[in-house]
């Protein structure tokens, strides 16, 4: 049996599973201390289960989003090295960020070597305010990581903890390098402390199985493994749904997934079960990453968000959640009001919620009922709207080759999975203004808790190879060696999937769950003074998202 | 987050999959490292830099511009097409006031495409820009253009399309015929006779610096524009001045392009040349775009520019204020006015044409109705050493009756004489019509 536990901003959902069953689903709400919400939802879920019988315990947790969000950040200090281009100064990020000459070029060769007595004296700046966490980050370091390493080296061990820029991903983008570092640094005590308590947690309750984080791209790490990358755990819970509908629904042709909540409403898309992923990073409070994640997008539209009369008598549904709906006690009119309203929902009390309808109606002469009416029709269209932005921007995205110009694939959806606490309820309306086919899979509910479960770990390389220069690296894995003229794509990728199932198996992969998907492939020759002198090879190779063996889809 | 002071759009288009030949230097790895450079830098991520998807453009855009011998099918490629696409797609967004100005960072080039096409010359084989002015006038009822070709190489296709056309101005900076490719663009060449002074040639001398190029900018381009007062400024922004590019002998650098564009404030600026594709492509279109941008570009600069520019030479200086001197003299202070005293005479040309990529030789015999009250109906005869022997007539957009009339006189004639084909580009009725002659 496994236990999932998707913590949302106001609501833990935790599930137990077993072989595609849902055994048993509880609802707690979200504390301050997010510690005691977890202790309470395991309390709550397992009752007096045997802790045994538990194998596998996955968590979706809010804890890095929260600190980033909340800026309760440890003082992260930076040191970066750029060269010429956009002044690095435009990125400083925390309270000791400093710059040190040195220079790479986009082929990883050095221009310039690091200056080490400026590198000294920012170390020293950097301990006198007491700091614990550095970042080191340099300009195309993820073709060469002699800088990084140089850094890491000369500053010495001096720092709780150091985060070196080509480590956090492969990815080119010296800016989001350094944010992503940046964070990674001034996470790493609190994740330590978190995971450490949450452990400490896990073993008092017994609950001895194999622990898992889920990460923002739809995978998981093992919660032991955790703290060396901690802002690859934040904002998962997008991630928890859409791996909730991949193990509830087969999502076949092009499924569009809505998670409607109760604030929000989430949107992704899946591609024949594979999950579309944001091609830039993942973006975190005012930090834009190198964080991979799955493409979705949140609309503050969902089940208790506040329901207003607006210019020109048109109602406005959202972005604000002003409380509960009033049927339970709230202080405005909600979506959910008008469903209960409708008698499409039994909880809390009806006269209140028609009371809510009618109040809203009033300055238009309409009667509650039609109030309510329109208060779905127009949440439906409203979230049809967003589903129409976040399909053209998919569709808008740029592609570098005649081939995929040509081959001009549109994500068309051709149905829609709704999930959430709203989901039956609201479906027939979202299927009228979408006009296509709705359905909601069972356990819609907690799906996200469902989707925490049973999701497997996700990694992913980025290789490049230049035949020229002699060199192969593989900077998420700290690897670089030397290769011969003769070094061709198939040596490539027999070394990318050796490396990709290395580091996979160290995050906690079981090995039957390796499937690895080459993204990107590409092979350019380098042709010099009219001859071929090289050739540079790319990759992009990861394990992609998906279910346990364990799971099994009813 | 870092903002644009200016909206811009960047259309990017390397076509990774797609060469002249498996080793020219017109090939699939000519974009990547400048791609590298642009994401490491993070330009995508800078607010009010927005990146467009291409299209691709279709035939009816090149007919607006080009004779395609025989048709267009077999003269382009799917991507020749794309890379035009880009460049409407660049028109699109500053048009429809997406971006305030767009880059169209595409490849293969155009500059070098004339208007009747039997091959590729000098890697080009449709002129992209050409179809975007076009297009623009099309669409968007645009007349009065201007075209900065920085290329090092003369663009002489883009002179070639423009000769006649007194609403293009067409103003080349590039390095002295004399001693590079295509061995054109020397000050005589001035425009037809109903477009004399709306085509500027600056021929630069070899190891012309940063100095000199923003000298001939400052001193002629802008004040010729400032005279012209184009609706829409277009820079074709080849990258092969740069000092660290092996074929050509200029001096220019990223620093300097960065300024030139951030002078010049083109509205489109569209890639042609540049074969130094490691150590000058990515800085220079790095500089371009954050110029465009309106971004601080004083730290633009390649790695090794304070270990290899060197400053401009005194005498080169010299020469160029002097040339600069007598280019003002020519077409500021002593511009003639545009009215021909051979009016409703039809004036006659005759030149061979040399295709370096495909080796074709063409000969032409232009004739142009001499007309001061619009660009001049237009016929070509031009035959070329693959066995075509076609006329071509072009009637220009606003062709006056007496030329409108000339033009399909000349084609109606020429569907009896002894040619391959016979082409109608008819702009002011939109017909495009493509006969075989009696040949």
């Amino acid at each position: 049996m496994i236990l999932g536990l998707d913590m949302g901003g106001t609501q833990t959902d935790t599930v137990l599973v077993e072989r595609g069953r849902v055994i048993r689903a509880t609802k707690t709400p979200t504390g301050d201390d997010l510690l005691e919400t977890l202790r309470t939802a395991i309390d709550h879920t397992l009752g007096d289960l045997d802790p045994g019988a538990i194998t596998r315990l996955a968590f979706s947790t809010t804890m890095a989003t929260n600190a980033i969000v909340q800026d309760q950040l440890e003082p992260a200090g930076m040191i970066v090295s750029a060269g010429p281009g956009m002044d690095p100064a435009w990125f400083s990020v925390g309270p000791s960020y400093h710059i040190v000459d040195g220079c790479l070029d986009h082929q990883g060769y050095e221009v310039k070597p690091l200056d080490r007595a400026a590198l000294v004296n920012a170390v020293s700046r950097i301990r006198e305010k007491q700091i614990r966490v550095l970042g080191l980050v340099g300009k195309f370091s993820v073709r060469n990581p002699l800088h990084e390493l140089q850094m890491a080296e000369w500053v010495g061990d001096v720092f709780l903890h150091k985060a070196l820029g080509h480590q956090v991903s492969g990815v080119l983008n010296f800016p989001r390098r350094i944010t992503t570092t940046y964070l990674n640094a001034a996470l790493y005590p609190l994740q330590q402390r978190f995971s450490e308590a949450l452990v400490g947690i896990l073993n008092e309750k017994a609950l001895k199985a194999p622990r898992y984080l889920l990460k923002p791209d739809g995978g998981t790490v093992e919660l032991g493994k955790s703290d060396a990358l901690p802002a690859r755990t934040a904002q998962s819970g997008p991630a928890a749904s859409v791996m909730g509908a991949l193990a509830l629904d087969a999502c076949k042709g092009t499924t569009l997934i809505l998670d409607i909540g109760g604030t929000t409403t989430d949107m992704a898309v899946i591609l024949e079960g594979v999950p579309l992923f944001n091609p830039h990073g993942i973006r975190l409070g005012p930090y834009q990453t190198l964080i991979r994640s799955l493409l979705t997008h949140s609309l503050g539209i969902g089940g208790d968000s506040e329901v207003r009369m607006g210019k020109n008598d048109q109602l406005k549904i959202g972005p604000l959640r002003k409380g509960r709906p009033m049927a339970l006690g709230g202080p405005a009119p909600t979506p959910t009001d008008a469903m209960i309203a409708l008698n499409l929902l039994d909880v809390g009390e009806k006269e209140a919620a028609v009371g809510a309808m009618a109040t809203l109606g009033a300055p238009l002469g309409m009667n509650g009922k039609a109030v309510a009416q329109t208060v779905l029709t127009t949440m439906a269209e409203s979230i049809a709207e967003a589903v129409e932005a976040f399909l053209y921007e998919i569709n808008s995205q740029p592609v570098y080759t005649v081939h995929e110009v040509l081959k001009d694939t549109k994500i068309d959806p051709t149905s829609v999975l709704i999930m959430g606490g709203p989901a039956p309820q609201i479906t027939p309306y979202v299927g009228d203004a979408l006009e296509l086919p709705c359905r909601v899979p069972p356990h819609h509910d907690v799906a996200n808790a469902v989707g925490a479960a049973v999701a497997r770990v996700t990694t992913s390389v980025t290789l490049q190879a230049d035949t020229q220069r002699g060199t192969v690296i593989i900077p998420e894995a700290d690897l670089e060696q030397d290769v011969s003229h003769r070094f061709g794509l198939d040596q490539a990728l027999i070394l990318g999937r050796q490396v990709l199932e290395e580091q996979a198996r160290r995050m906690g992969a079981e090995h039957e769950t390796l499937e690895v998907a080459v993204t990107e492939k590409q092979l350019f020759n380098m042709i010099r003074q009219g001859r071929i002198t090289g050739q540079n090879i790319r990759l992009k190779m990861s394990i992609i998202p998906g279910l346990i063996p364990h799971w099994i889809r009813r | 987050m870092i903002r644009a002071a200016r909206k811009t759009g960047l259309i990017f288009f390397p076509a990774f999959d797609w060469a002249i030949s498996p080793d020219h230097p017109e090939r699939e790895e000519r974009l990547l490292y400048t791609q590298d450079q642009v994401l490491e830098e993070g330009l995508l991520d800078i607010g009010g830099i927005v990146e467009y998807r291409v299209r691709p453009a279709g035939f009816e855009d090149i007919r607006r511009v080009h004779f395609c011998v025989p048709d267009e099918a077999a003269v382009t490629t799917e991507s020749h097409l794309i890379s035009a696409g880009g460049c409407l797609m660049a028109a699109d967004a500053v048009q429809k006031g997406e971006v305030e100005s767009a880059f169209a960072l595409v490849r293969p080039p155009g500059h070098h495409a004339m208007r009747v096409v039997h091959g590729n010359r000098g890697f080009c084989n449709i002129n992209i820009e050409a179809i975007m002015i076009e297009y623009l006038r099309e669409t968007y009822g645009i007349r009065k253009v201007a075209v900065v070709d920085t290329d090092c190489h003369h663009g002489d296709g883009t002179q070639d399309i423009y000769w006649h056309d007194p609403n293009t101005l067409f103003i080349s900076i590039h390095q002295d015929g004399r001693t590079l490719y295509p061995g054109s663009g020397f000050p005589e060449e001035d425009g037809g006779p109903n477009a004399k002074g709306t085509t500027v040639n600056i021929p630069l001398p070899p190891g012309t610096g940063e100095e000199g190029f923003l000298y001939v900018l400052d001193e002629l381009v802008m004040p010729l524009l400032q005279a012209f007062d184009p609706e829409i400024v277009i820079n074709s922004a080849g990258q092969d001045n740069h000092f660290n590019d092996p074929i050509t002998n200029m001096n220019f650098s990223a620093q300097g392009y960065a300024r030139l564009n951030a002078r010049l404030k083109p509205d489109i600026a569209v890639l042609e040349g540049g074969y130094a594709v490691e150590n000058a492509l990515p800085y220079v279109n790095v500089g371009i775009i954050m110029a465009m941008a309106g971004l601080d570009i004083s730290t633009v600069k390649e790695p090794n520019y304070d270990q290899d520019y060197r400053r401009q030479r005194p005498e080169i200086t010299n020469y160029i204020e002097q040339l600069a001197g007598g280019l003002k003299r020519r077409f500021l202070r002593e511009a003639a006015p545009r009215t021909s005293d051979r009016e409703g005479e039809v004036v006659e040309r005759s030149r061979d044409i040399y295709y370096d990529t495909d080796g074709i030789h063409e000969r032409q015999h232009e004739k142009i109705r001499a007309c001061s009250e619009c660009a001049g109906a237009l016929s070509i005869a031009s035959t070329s050493n693959r066995g075509q022997h076609i006329l071509a007539v072009h009637i220009p957009p606003g062709a006056c009756k007496a030329c409108r009339d000339t033009g399909h006189r000349w084609y109606e004639q020429g569907e009896k004489g002894p040619f391959s084909h016979v082409y109608l580009q008819d702009r002011v009725n939109r017909v495009y019509r493509q006969a075989g002659g009696q040949g």
